[in-house]
């Protein structure tokens, strides 16, 4: 019954996401920060960005839903097939060992929340990040890598894959996977973080 | 049976001690004909906080003969250690502008270390000697390795500059090293001494409400937890005469923790 309304929910809510997505009105999704993404998604690697910006999305996707909403919105949903999110968040320096960066903020978008993420940059081209959203219904946790570029630039950025790797409370059965971008602020160690997720629906 | 079996495995347990004792005690690269030194510090050493690495070697006459010429090395450091994070190389020198124009050639915040060499050559009559500058520069990516230039310049008694180019990937840092041509006639220059810095007393610049700030970048981070044995570090050098060389050490952890 309980997956039943988590599914129900996740496709009424996509369905109203598709609407704001053709009106533009979903955050990040004409801003600068975009833009900078689409510009340097070839050259860099920022992979915490895109871990929060998806799990933000699946978040919303999972724990945003109207649950109130009639059912009969569901087969025009999976008609639709995927749905395109973007969502932000701005993280700023808690502390550091080594070549691991303890970074923390808020997101903003369709579920608002607190995010900590662990950013590991060692000097490989690959780098990692695992972070937890923190969000009124429960949180959810994810996992992402992706490649830096521009390394000797003040705020190299970087792209990569996101995966979902739990959650608790309304969020405890989400998984999904997304691209999370992001930019790495060298000399504040702070980050920005973008997710653009593909929700299948 | 049980009576004889103990004392067996406890001589076998001390031979393999002394063994390992020994080996790790002698040069890596005593069966080789060169020797090397290293030497390690890290200063301030606070853990989680940021410090200074200085690595430094040494290539010692063998039987009265200097080392060979060398080919590279790799300076191998904790693998998590904070070099990538620093805030070292904010920007980038190119190696033609570093080659024109000297250090004053590269922008402020690509400057990320400063060190010195000694470097010898050997002569008929005698061997002369030279103590040379060394500056390290962040240099261009176009594989996602962090790189660096090492320019080394003096003036007496070869005046000359050189450039050597690493890259800092599985965490070591290569360097290649090209031939040091000294006089017509006369042999290459050979390097028997180095010692490098990352981070330090460096200034860069950063714009803030439209006017350019100077700061100090804050350096290498070290690692919350330090690990048994301390902070490892290694060195391996290949000779251009085919030969190699390699040591290691370790720097102790800060109040023995």
């Amino acid at each position: 019954m309980t997956l039943k309304l988590i599914t129900r929910t996740i496709m009424c809510r996509t369905l109203r996401w598709k609407e704001d997505v053709i009106q533009g009105s979903l955050p990040g999704s004409s801003n600068g920060i975009g833009r900078k993404m689409s510009q340097t998604a070839s050259g860099s690697a920022s992979i915490v960005a895109v871990a929060l910006v998806g799990s933000t999305l699946l978040l919303a996707a999972a724990a945003g839903a109207d649950t109130r909403r009639p059912v009969r919105s569901a087969p025009s949903a999976h008609a639709a097939g995927v749905l395109n999110v973007h969502d932000e968040g701005h993280l700023r320096f808690i502390h550091a060992s080594g070549s691991v960066i303890i970074d923390e903020g808020s997101v903003s978008g369709t579920l608002p929340g607190s995010v900590r993420v662990r950013f590991l940059y060692d000097g490989e081209p690959q780098v990692s990040a695992q972070f937890t959203i923190n969000g009124r219904g429960g949180s959810i946790s994810a996992h992402a890598t992706g490649r830096l570029s521009s390394l000797t630039s003040p705020s190299p950025s970087f792209s990569g894959h996101m995966t979902i790797t739990g959650g608790s409370g309304r969020y405890a059965h989400v998984r999904g996977s997304g691209t999370l971008f992001g930019v790495y602020y060298r000399r504040s160690y702070g980050l920005t973080v973008q997710a653009i997720g593909k929700l299948p629906y | 049976m049980g009576t004889t079996r103990l004392p067996r495995l406890f001589l076998l347990s001390c031979a393999v001690a002394f063994l390992v004792t020994l080996t790790a005690s002698l040069p890596v690269g005593a069966d080789a004909r060169q020797v090397a030194k290293i030497k390690a510090r890290l200063t301030p050493e606070h853990l989680g906080a940021a410090t200074t690495v200085s690595l430094g070697f040494q290539l010692p006459p063998r039987d009265g003969v200097s080392p060979a010429a060398l080919r590279s090395m790799k300076l191998a450091y904790p693998p998590n250690l904070g070099l990538a994070t620093s805030g070292l190389g904010l920007a980038s020198c190119s190696p033609g502008e570093l080659e024109a124009l000297g250090v004053e050639g590269c922008p402020a915040n690509s400057r990320m270390g400063s060190g010195s060499a000694t470097v010898e050559l050997v002569l008929k009559v005698e061997t002369v000697t030279e103590h040379i500058s060394l500056a390290l520069f962040a240099a261009p990516s176009s594989d996602g390795y962090l790189h660096v230039l090492v320019y080394a310049y003096g003036v007496f008694p070869v005046y000359a500059q050189l450039l050597l180019s690493g890259v800092l990937m599985h965490g070591q840092m290569g360097i290649t090293v090209p031939p040091i041509p000294s006089f017509p006639e006369a042999p290459d220059v050979v390097m028997t001494q180095m010692q490098l810095t990352l981070g330090g007393p460096l200034t860069y610049y950063a714009r803030s409400a439209g006017k350019l700030v100077a700061y100090h970048p804050p350096g290498v981070g070290l690692p919350r937890r330090c690990p048994t044995g301390g902070f490892p570090f290694r060195a391996t050098f290949v000779f251009l005469d085919g030969g190699h060389a390699s040591a290691r050490t370790a720097v102790p952890c800060p109040g023995g923790a």
